[in-house]
C-alpha cells in the first residue's frame, strides 16, 4: 500500500474551477457551432472567474491559522486566498472587458488561455516551496506568451509575443539557477524549511537569493528588469495588457514578499537593502520615462513601472503592516489599471489604430462616462483623495516610515509629484483640446455599443472610489492576511 | 561519492549559464536566442542535479524532470511564434523587431 497525500480540494478548488473552464472553453472552439462559439467560451470563463472569486472567499474565511498542503509544496493561508479573489474578481472584469475586441478567430482560445493563466496565478500565489513556485510561474507565463502574441495578423503583437518569451524565459531561468544554489546551500526546497536550515553567510545561498529576486523583479517589471514592459505592453491585444498589468504583477508582489519573508528572514538585512534599490530605479526610471511618451499603452507601461517601485517600498519595510500596506495597495491599482487599459480599449476599437495622447483629444466630451472613467483612474493613481489610490500610498509611505527608511518615503513623495505631470497631461488631452481640431474624427461614425466594457469600466470605478470609502474593511481583510505571514 | 568532485558540476553548470545568457544577450537570430534560453534552463537543472545527488535526496531530480517539460513547453511556444512570423515574412533577426519602440 503506498501512502497518498490527502488532498485539500477546498483549497485547490479556485484553481480548478479556473482550470475547468478552460478546459470548456477549449472545447468549445472546437465542437460548439461558429456563431455561438465566442459567447459559449466568453460565459463559461466568466463563471469560472467569478466561481474562483467565490471559492478563495471561502478559503479566506474558513483559514484562520495557515496549513501546510501536499507534503509541504502548498500552503493554504488568507494572504493567498486574498491575492486570490483581487486575481479572479480581475480575470473576470477582464472578460467583459474584452468581449467586444476585434478578433478574427481565436475567440474559444483566447478565452480558455486567460482562464488557464488565471489558474497558474491562483496556484502561484500559494506556493509553498520552490518547485511549486517555478511550476507556478511558469504555468501562468507560458499562457501569456501565447495571449500577448495572439492577434497574429499584427506585426507588432506576434513582435511583442517573441520579446516576451525570451525576456521572461531569461528571467525564469535566472530564477531557477537561483532555485538551485539555495537548494544545494541549505538542501530543501519548502521555504519555512530553507528559513530552518539556516546556514549563515554561506555564498550560495546568497547568490540563489539575488537570483531568486531578480528572477521575480523581471515578473513584477520593476527596473532595471523592465525592458520588456513597455513593448509587450503596447503590442499585445489591450485586453491582455489589462490582465497583466494588473494580474502578473499582483501575483508576483504578493510571492515576492512570501519567498522572502518565509524564506530569508536571517537575510533581512540584505534583501530590504537590494529591494529598496529597485525601488528608487523603478520609481526614477518609472516617472520620467512616461514623462517622454506619446502613445497611452507605453504610458500607462511605465505608470506600472513606477507603481511596482511603490509595492517594492511596502516589501522593503519587512514588517506586517507593509504587508498590509502591499495587500491593501493591490486593490485600488488593479481596478485603475484594469480600467485604463479598458478605456484605450475603446479609443482603439473607434478609430482602428494605436491610440496616442493626441488621439485621445476629445473622448472626454464624446464619451462622457469614459472620460470620467479616466479621470478617477489617472488622479487614482496620482494618489488623489476620494480614490483608493491615496490611501495605498498613505499606507505604503508609513510602512516604510515605520520601518526607519524615511528616504525612501521622501523618494516616493517626489515620484508623485513627477507622476502628476503625465497622469494630467491625459486629463489634459481628453478634455482641453476638440477631436474636431485635431482632424481625428473616429472612423466610420459612432461605434457600437458595448454594454459589456460599459460594465467592465463602472466596475474598476466603482472598485477604485469604493476602496477609499470602505478602506478600513478592506485594510482588516489585510491585517488578517498578513497575519498568516512570520514576522 | 564516486566521480568527480561536486564542483567541477558547478563549474560546467555556470559554464553553460554564461554561454546561455551570452547567446540571449548577443545573438541575433530567434532561433539561437531561444536555444540559448534553454541552456540556461539546462544549466540550472545539472546543478539541481548535482546538488541532489551530493545530499542524497531526490527532491533536486524531481525538480529537473519537471523542469524538462516546462523547456519543452516554452520550446514549443517559441518555434510556433517563430513559424508564425517567417509565415508573415517578417525579418528573423531580434535587433530588426523595433515596431515596437519609444
Amino acid at each position: 500500500m503506498i501512502d497518498t497525500p490527502t488532498v485539500d480540494w477546498l483549497a485547490l478548488s479556485p484553481s480548478v474551477a479556473l482550470l475547468g473552464a478552460s478546459g470548456v472553453a477549449l472545447l468549445a472552439a472546437v465542437i460548439v457551432p461558429d456563431w455561438m462559439r465566442k459567447s459559449v467560451a466568453a460565459g463559461v470563463v466568466l463563471i469560472g472567474f467569478v466561481l474562483a472569486a467565490v471559492l478563495a472567499g471561502v478559503v479566506f474565511d474558513e483559514t484562520p491559522t495557515p496549513e501546510v498542503l501536499l507534503d509541504g509544496s502548498m500552503v493554504r493561508d488568507r494572504i493567498a486566498a486574498l491575492t486570490q479573489v483581487i486575481l479572479a474578481v480581475t480575470g473576470a472584469v477582464v472578460v467583459l472587458a474584452s468581449w467586444a475586441e476585434r478578433r478574427r478567430d481565436n475567440h474559444g482560445e483566447y478565452y480558455a488561455l486567460l482562464a488557464a493563466a488565471g489558474a497558474g496565478m491562483v496556484f502561484f500565489v500559494s506556493a509553498d516551496n520552490l518547485m511549486t513556485l517555478f511550476l507556478g510561474l511558469e504555468w501562468f507565463s507560458l499562457c501569456l506568451y501565447i495571449l500577448v502574441a495572439l492577434d497574429t495578423e499584427r506585426a507588432t503583437s506576434l513582435e511583442a509575443g517573441l520579446k516576451y518569451l525570451i525576456v521572461g524565459g531569461f528571467g525564469s531561468a535566472v530564477l531557477l539557477f537561483g532555485s538551485a544554489f539555495v537548494y544545494g546551500a541549505t538542501g530543501e526546497l519548502g521555504f519555512a524549511e530553507i528559513a530552518a536550515a539556516n546556514p549563515t553567510d554561506d555564498v550560495f545561498l546568497l547568490a540563489g537569493l539575488a537570483m531568486i529576486l531578480a528572477g521575480l523583479a523581471f515578473k513584477v517589471s520593476a527596473a532595471p528588469f523592465h525592458m520588456w514592459t513597455p513593448d509587450v505592453y503596447q503590442g499585445a491585444p489591450t485586453s491582455v495588457t489589462a490582465f497583466m498589468s494588473a494580474a502578473t504583477k499582483a501575483a508576483a508582489m504578493v510571492v515576492m514578499l512570501r519567498v522572502l519573508v518565509t524564506a530569508f528572514p536571517d537575510q533581512s538585512e540584505i534583501w530590504t537593502i537590494a529591494v529598496a534599490v529597485l525601488v528608487c530605479i523603478s520609481l526614477a526610471w518609472g516617472n520620467l520615462a512616461a514623462l517622454a511618451q506619446r502613445d497611452v499603452k507605453r504610458l500607462l507601461a511605465y505608470s506600472s513601472i513606477s507603481h511596482a517601485g511603490f509595492m517594492l517600498m511596502a516589501i522593503a519595510a519587512d514588517s506586517e503592516r507593509g504587508a498590509e500596506a502591499l495587500l491593501y495597495y493591490l486593490v485600488p491599482y488593479s481596478a485603475m489599471s484594469v480600467g485604463a487599459f479598458a478605456v484605450v480599449a475603446v479609443r482603439e476599437r473607434e478609430l482602428q489604430r494605436p491610440v496616442t495622447l493626441e488621439s485621445l483629444a476629445g473622448l472626454g466630451w464624446e464619451r462622457p462616462f469614459y472620460g470620467i472613467a479616466m479621470w478617477t483612474f489617472m488622479l487614482g493613481m496620482a494618489g488623489f483623495p476620494l480614490t483608493g489610490g491615496l490611501f495605498g500610498k498613505l499606507f505604503v509611505f508609513s510602512a516604510a516610515y515605520d520601518s526607519g527608511d524615511w528616504w525612501l518615503v521622501l523618494i516616493g513623495v517626489a515620484a508623485t509629484a513627477v507622476s502628476l505631470g503625465y497622469y494630467l497631461n491625459v486629463v489634459r488631452w481628453m478634455y482641453m483640446r476638440a477631436g474636431g481640431e485635431l482632424r481625428l474624427a473616429p472612423a466610420g461614425g459612432s461605434p457600437p455599443t458595448d454594454p459589456a466594457l460599459g460594465v467592465a469600466i463602472g466596475a474598476a470605478v466603482l472598485v477604485t472610489v469604493g476602496s477609499f470609502f470602505a478602506a478600513q474593511p478592506i485594510l482588516d481583510a489585510a491585517a488578517d492576511a498578513a497575519a498568516s505571514l512570520p514576522f | 561519492m564516486d566521480g568527480p568532485d561536486i564542483g567541477w558540476y558547478l563549474i560546467v553548470a555556470a559554464l553553460l549559464f554564461g554561454i546561455g545568457a551570452l547567446g540571449v544577450m548577443m545573438r541575433r537570430s530567434p532561433l539561437i536566442v531561444l536555444l540559448s534560453t534553454e541552456i540556461m534552463l539546462n544549466a540550472a537543472n545539472l546543478t539541481l542535479i548535482a546538488f541532489a545527488r551530493q545530499q542524497g535526496d531526490l527532491d533536486g531530480q524531481i525538480f529537473a524532470l519537471a523542469v524538462m517539460a516546462v523547456a519543452a513547453a516554452e520550446v514549443a511556444i517559441g518555434l510556433g511564434l517563430i513559424v508564425a512570423m517567417a509565415r508573415r515574412r517578417i525579418v528573423l533577426d531580434v535587433d530588426q523587431a523595433s515596431a515596437l519602440r519609444g
